[in-house]
């Protein structure tokens, strides 16, 4: 108790403590705290016992002694309420048992205490106990309320969590104030507000004491016996006041205050239990937010491939049923935007720049297939199968190695590398391929198949035993699935597909290639859903964070500006990293890396280490993470 | 003893870091390479800070064009300015 202090006369905190003790009686399990209490205490009927002592010391009027044993009995009176308490602090515990301790002193003997008190005034120093020992023998008799159901509340309280505000608003109150700083608060209209205040200083909610009030209303009403005659006007003033609190409970926010006021009114006992409400019942905000879905964009993306790829007229149409939809439309797009057969061999060669590994004769294959058309449509399921199935990358494309059966899904798979890298200008080809709408019945279907396999990612695996079956059908099929984890395969499958049921691979990488090439200008296609499904939400989560870095209203166009310079920025970002692991010689990028990079950026110095900012603005969770700590046990985590 | 590496269950953490999403575009980016556990939350500092940087400069661009909102020829002005600035390898 920090305030202490005053024991002042403060009837409202006597009787408090009154009823702690009252109430505390029966359960007073006799703990050997002799240490404390000395030759003072000597473990008797529990609650006679402690009013002995009580009796003994206010007699012996020993300054110091007597408060310990009159704690100790309180302790011992609480361990069991203690166990359930959650008070962090432990004066609540003190504060009741001094409460109880006092009502017996009081019981037994008022000017006893009275003397003892003055005898120990400097009690106070000591701990807050004394301090509300003070109180309660200083306190006038009237002051007091009700003397067990008071105690019993109050324990309810304490028990509860005291940052818990809600239900246990009211229990919680009494929890965190050291019990006697409550009542007086509580009981305002006795004591006066002066007398509350002084215990207002006491870790409570304002409202909290009011809850409190109606816990303490009915422990008046219960314990009148216990009350002197004197204390009768008290409770009278309690009824008072509970009539008050009752007023004030609809005004709490708290609806868990009434409840807990009900509860108290209810349980005379110490209801440790009922305090402690499921936090979430409680504050349903604090529940965890349910895990966003993705299967909406999915299916805006199967329909808006299938818009697109109805509006083309898919030539092939045999092939295109089994072909991925990304064929179709990776026709469109490289007709959209460049509709120059040129681009589909600098596609080529771009896609097989890019990727190196997966490079096949796929890529000469599909430069092969039809430029134009399926280089549109490739590039244009690239960003679709991007979208859908990022994950799918580097399987799909191993995949499409493979079946070699199938050129286009070499190709394919070497679309998909490409695809892989770019992954912003993959939304881009889809888009154009979209704009372009192959009308590839495949397409559809493809587009079906992917998202399928988008769905499932195990699709990969099925797709590739259908891949490997050699028909062109199955092959598209399989490569829709794959493409869809990797655009450059739709890409390329589709070329294929669309060119003929064996095109050479290479071919499709051409028009693979105009697609890649084009997929800077990203065109406005009505479904780049797949790659900006997933990818647009967390986007727009680092945009809304620009929002309200911002401070200021902002346009639609400004936000995707920023999504655009995020895009860009992630690529650098990931370039950055590549070239840092590569000169420590490295294939994992390390936090090292990290740190070197944001050591370039100039936001770590020498002032400012990368420690100060993970400090700033990570979460503490992942600071645990991040920053290594010395545990017990001579152990660090995160380990060095 | 250590912390646990996850998070117990009734911690509600308030702005998360899309750790799935970092690590997924960045092997997207880069499939060859690996990313390590603490890397993406330091990628997603450096996101945060690169937005708060994005975010002032463009506030500033628009106050001085006395604006109350933010358009988006201020956002790429600060863009700019940002890659300007910016001494990375690649930029």
């Amino acid at each position: 108790m920090a305030d202490s202090g005053n024991p002042d006369s403060e009837p409202t905190t006597r009787t408090l403590l009154r009823r702690v003790l009252d109430t505390a009686d029966p359960r007073t399990p006799r703990r050997p705290r002799n240490a404390r209490a000395g030759g003072f205490w000597v473990p008797g009927p529990e609650g006679k016992g402690l009013q002995a002592k009580i009796s003994d010391e206010s007699s012996t009027l020993h300054p110091l002694v007597p408060p310990p044993c009159i704690i100790q009995s309180c302790w011992s009176l609480h361990s069991a309420q203690r166990a359930l308490l959650e008070t962090p602090s432990s004066r609540r515990l003190s504060s009741q048992t001094k409460m109880t301790a006092r009502r017996r002193s009081q019981r037994t003997k008022s000017i006893g205490k009275l003397a003892h008190v003055q005898a120990s005034g400097h009690l106070e120093e000591q701990t807050p106990r004394t301090l509300l020992k003070n109180i309660l023998l200083t306190a006038p008799e009237s002051s007091i309320v009700m003397p067990e159901s008071v105690v019993k509340p109050v324990p309810a309280p304490q028990v509860v969590q005291p940052p818990r505000r809600e239900s246990s608003r009211g229990r919680y109150t009494v929890n965190s104030l050291p019990g006697l700083g409550c009542w007086p608060a509580l009981v305002r209209e006795p004591l006066g507000d002066p007398k509350s205040q002084n215990w207002a200083s006491w870790p409570l909610h304002p409202c909290s004491l009011e809850l409190q009030l109606p816990e303490l209303e009915p422990p008046t009403t219960l314990a009148p016996g216990l009350l002197a005659p004197g204390k009768r006007k008290q409770r009278l003033r309690l009824s008072v006041f509970q009539q008050a609190m009752d007023q004030e409970l609809p005004l709490s926010q708290e609806p868990h205050g009434n409840a807990d006021a009900s509860s108290l009114t209810s349980s005379l006992n110490l209801t440790f239990a009922t305090p402690l409400q499921p936090q979430s019942v409680q504050r349903p905000g604090l529940a965890r937010r349910p895990p966003t879905h993705r299967a909406v964009d999915v299916g805006a993306f199967l329909q808006d491939l299938r818009d697109t790829s109805l509006a083309l007229a898919p030539p092939d149409t045999v092939l295109e049923d089994t072909q991925p939809f990304s064929q179709p439309l990776v026709g469109q797009s490289p007709s959209v935007h460049h509709s120059l057969p040129c681009p589909s061999h600098s596609g080529a060669e771009d896609a097989e720049r890019a990727v190196s590994h997966r490079t096949r004769s796929s890529g000469p294959r599909l430069q092969n297939n039809s430029p134009g058309k399926p280089a549109q449509l490739l590039a244009g399921r690239a960003e679709e199968v991007d979208a859908l199935a990022m994950s799918f990358s580097h399987s799909s494309s191993s995949i499409f190695g493979e079946v070699a059966v199938e050129p286009l899904q070499d190709g394919v798979g070497e679309e998909a590398e490409e695809r892989m890298e770019e992954s912003l200008s993959m939304s881009k080809v889809k888009e154009a391929a979209r704009a372009q709408g192959s009308a590839r019945a495949e397409e559809p279907e493809g587009h079906t198949q992917v998202t399928e396999a988008e769905g499932s990612q195990g699709a990969i695996e099925t797709k590739e035993p259908e891949g490997s079956s050699g028909d062109v059908d199955t092959s598209g099929r399989t490569v829709s699935p794959e493409l869809a984890a990797s655009t450059l395969e739709f890409l390329q499958a589709k070329q294929l597909q669309c060119l003929e049921p064996a095109p050479p691979p290479s071919t499709a990488v051409l028009p693979l290639e105009p697609l890649s090439a084009r997929l800077p200008p990203r065109a406005r296609t009505p479904g780049p859903k797949p790659r900006q499904g997933p990818y647009k939400t967390r986007l727009s989560h680092y945009a809304k964070l620009f929002s309200f870095y911002a401070k200021m209203p902002m346009e639609r166009k400004a936000l995707e500006m920023v999504e655009k310079c995020l895009d860009k920025y992630f690529q650098h970002l990931c370039d950055d990293l590549e070239v840092f692991a590569a000169h420590a010689g490295r294939k994992t990028v390390r936090p090292e890396d990290l740190e070197l990079l944001m050591r370039r950026q100039g936001l770590v110095t020498d002032q400012l280490s990368l420690h100060v900012l993970v400090e700033r603005h990570l979460p503490l969770e992942y600071r645990q993470l991040l920053i290594p700590c010395a545990f017990s046990g001579n152990s660090v985590f995160p380990a060095q | 003893m250590a912390v646990s590496t996850t998070v117990s269950q009734r911690k509600h953490i308030k702005r998360k870091a899309p750790r799935g999403f970092l690590k997924r575009v960045f092997k997207r980016q880069k499939p060859h390479l690996r990313l390590e556990t603490s890397g993406d939350l330091l990628m997603h500092l450096n996101c945060l800070l690169f937005v708060q940087r994005l975010a002032e400069e463009s506030r500033t661009n628009a106050c001085e064009n006395k604006c109350g909102v933010i358009k988006r020829e201020h956002v790429l002005a600060a863009a700019k300015r940002q890659r300007l600035l910016l001494t990375g390898i690649s930029m």
